[in-house]
């Protein structure tokens, strides 16, 4: 009995020695700018990965997930991720801002760490410094593009306005929504930046009517935005003007904010909602959120399922790379979701999918629009821009 | 023209929440000459204990009062424990310590559950109806609530300094302490009163943004130092100078996003105008509108 016990015992001491250690971190806003967004998706990053080690999805590996608050703040997104990938030999490193992910593309790419950022700016894969960095979903640019395709089919000639947050998050799609209506032959009649502090937006909107804008398009966060709908309401432009956004604007964020503000929004994500009961990955969702104590908000928010993505995307790549974090074998893994082998966890309305050329996840999106009990219905199926692949073709 | 008055009545309705905020600086430079960099914070407070109140299922209105008497005694306890320490200290670093405490409050905001996201205040039904119509614009009944509240305590403030006894020690003080403390005045108290009294504007200016805009710690605490070329136009130390300067700040940042921002790329003149005002103040009229011209005889 006594040799059985100590046999035992050495097996367990053995195993847990093989037991390789992996990290991913992850360095966003749980506070500061944009942390009502951050604040959820660090959740969700964290209960997958509880999820994730609960089930053992890694055999033989220990896994350990690191979330950090950088407050927005691209020093200290550059000291997390330093402290992750060098200090911590980090597998992957979850990004959260477009102006961090942009700072480090060329450590990324020098420290050869694969990265998944919570920005879906399409410069991050662009140009030199990309091979590493990998969009979870399509990027602000096809998602406005979309918006505007809706717009097109709808009205030729259109004139739309373009309101995006001063900032690179903002301003990342610009040019190809600019580019795309070109082709499709409506008009960008305005582009103006308003950030989180806009307490009045009665000239901007007035301006707007002067020049006959009927389509208002929005790469912004909710809080903006519904200010923005709540004037129009006050100024009887809700019925005149469309008034839509890309993955940040919308969700239950914006009709909490706005109440009825929000009726007949249009948005564009990739993501299923919290009411979509039937997609096994909103089950997940629940699931998971209710096990590990989230509050309700933190659950419903779609921000939440976005951080489980992203922390599923690196861990599948760990499990497909058999436990093996090496810079090769991630991104071996990565690039290796492609064809038979994409990755469907669930959560989004299409697969992720990635090779070598193609660094955007789940590339399907749908447009969903708010009712007027404030939920967001799906108002076309899930699709490809047409325009977008012209306009921005690599 | 249908367009300017509409930019006027917005500057008039935005101005007026920009008065009440720029109060609080005011109340304290009158007595203390202090400038206090953490008002903006002071005014996060008053709007999250007012928001979480709501959330416990407090009546608004009641919140509302109950956040001013908590950031009445918050300005009242900083005072105490912080500031007057600081007297007779030089005033850079009497500002210093302020801006500590901006960055300390503002942490321990962020500590609570409301620190990191977009919340509102549920609008009770009297503030939800329909607005009324003032010259070609729509105005909501939360905007006219909130000129209003705004107006009055303004107005109540000014009484205050120019007709009560305290106002007008408070007043003295701010003249002469020296002058004043000979006479038997506690300029101790007049200070913390000072503090406490910002601290209570402050978070009537809180639940009134939050009201009209939706509560954010970053977008609460940064009208402190939006609010700065209010101050600085109307004059430190005038709370008529804060009235005037808060809706000519309103009006000349909504005429500027109406008229300019088409001509700029991106837009976003209001942002900036206010501080060009605030920079040719300073080089034309450092003391502002109604402030103080202190001459010194060399």
């Amino acid at each position: 009995m006594k040799r059985a016990l100590v046999l035992s015992a050495l097996l367990t001491l053995s195993t847990a020695a093989a037991q390789k250690t992996v990290t991913i971190g992850w360095s966003g806003a749980i506070t500061g700018p944009t942390s009502d967004a951050g604040a959820s998706y660090a959740a969700g990053i964290e209960d997958y990965c509880k999820y994730a080690i609960a089930q053992n999805m890694v055999p033989d590996t220990k896994l350990n997930c690191v979330v950090r608050d950088d407050q927005y703040n691209n020093a200290n997104t550059q000291r997390n991720f330093e402290d992750y990938v060098g200090n911590l030999r980090a597998s992957a490193f979850l990004g959260y801002s477009t102006g961090g992910t942009l700072q480090l593309k060329s450590t990324i790419q020098e420290t050869k760490t694969v990265t998944f950022p919570g920005s879906y700016h399409i410069g991050n894969i662009d140009g030199a410094n990309s091979d590493y960095i990998f969009l979870p979903i399509s990027s602000y640019s096809e998602q406005l593009i979309s918006l505007v395709e809706w717009v097109a089919k709808k009205e030729r000639g259109a004139k739309i306005a373009l309101v995006v947050n001063p900032s690179p998050f903002g301003r990342a799609p610009v040019d190809d929504v600019k580019k795309a209506a070109e082709r499709l032959g409506v008009k960008i009649v305005d582009v103006q930046e308003v950030g989180a502090n806009n307490l009045d937006n009665t000239a901007l909107l007035k301006r707007f009517e002067a020049a006959g804008v009927k389509y208002v398009v929005n790469q912004n966060t909710a809080g903006p935005v519904a200010n923005i709908l709540k004037d129009a309401k006050r100024l009887g432009l809700l019925g005149k003007m469309q008034f839509m956004g890309a993955h940040y604007t919308g969700g239950e964020d914006l009709t909490r904010l706005a109440g009825d503000a929000a009726n007949n929004f249009i948005w564009s994500t990739s993501y299923f909602l919290y009411d979509e009961a039937d997609k096994p990955g909103m089950q997940l969702v629940k699931k998971v959120g209710t096990q590990y104590g989230r509050k309700a908000d933190t659950i419903r928010s779609v921000h939440y399922t976005s951080g489980m993505l992203a922390a599923s995307i690196a861990i599948e790549a760990l499990k497909r790379a058999k436990g093996d974090g090496s810079s090769e074998a991630m991104l071996r893994a990565v690039t290796g979701m492609t064809g038979s082998k994409t990755f469907n966890p669930g959560f989004t309305v299409g697969p992720v999918s990635f090779s070598a050329k193609d660094h955007v996840g789940a590339e399907s999106l749908r447009l969903l629009q708010a009712d007027n009990t404030g939920n967001f219905k799906a108002i076309t199926g899930a699709q490809r821009s047409q325009m977008f692949k012209l306009v921005h073709p690599n | 023209m249908e367009l300017l008055p509409q930019l006027l009545l917005a500057g008039v309705v935005i101005g007026s929440i920009y008065a009440l905020a720029a109060l609080g600086f005011v109340l304290i430079y009158k007595s203390s000459r202090v400038i206090n960099f953490a008002h903006g914070q002071i005014i996060a407070s008053g709007a999250f204990i007012a928001f979480a109140l709501t959330q416990a299922g407090m009546n608004l209105w009641l919140a509302g009062l109950i956040a001013m008497v908590a950031t009445f005694l918050l300005g009242m306890l900083i005072e105490r424990v912080f500031l007057r320490r600081m007297v007779g200290e030089p005033i850079i670093a009497v500002i210093m310590v302020t801006i500590g405490l901006a960055s300390v409050i503002d942490g321990l905001l962020h500590l609570t559950p409301y620190g990191a996201g977009n919340y509102s205040f549920p609008t009770p039904a009297v503030l939800g109806g329909q607005g009324i119509e003032l010259f070609g614009t729509q105005l909501s009944r939360i905007q006219l609530t909130g000129v209003l509240a705004s107006l009055a305590l303004l107005a109540g403030f000014t009484y205050f300094f120019n007709k009560s006894t305290l106002g007008i020690t408070m007043r003295a003080v701010a003249d002469d302490q020296m002058a004043a403390m000979s006479v038997g005045t506690s300029v101790e108290r007049v200070f913390a009163l000072a503090w406490a009294a910002a601290g209570l504007t402050a978070a009537a200016a809180g639940v009134i943004l939050g009201l009209m805009s939706g509560l954010t710690l970053g977008g609460l605490a940064g009208i402190g130092l939006k609010v700065f070329p209010v101050v600085i136009l109307g004059g430190l130390d005038s709370v008529a100078g804060a009235i005037v300067g808060g809706i000519l700040i309103g009006i000349l940042e909504n005429l500027s996003a109406g008229y300019l921002d088409g001509l700029v790329p991106g837009g976003g003149t209001r942002e900036v105008f206010p501080f060009i005002i605030l920079i040719a103040v300073l080089l034309v009229r450092p003391y502002g509108l109604f402030g103080t011209k202190e001459i010194e005889r060399v």
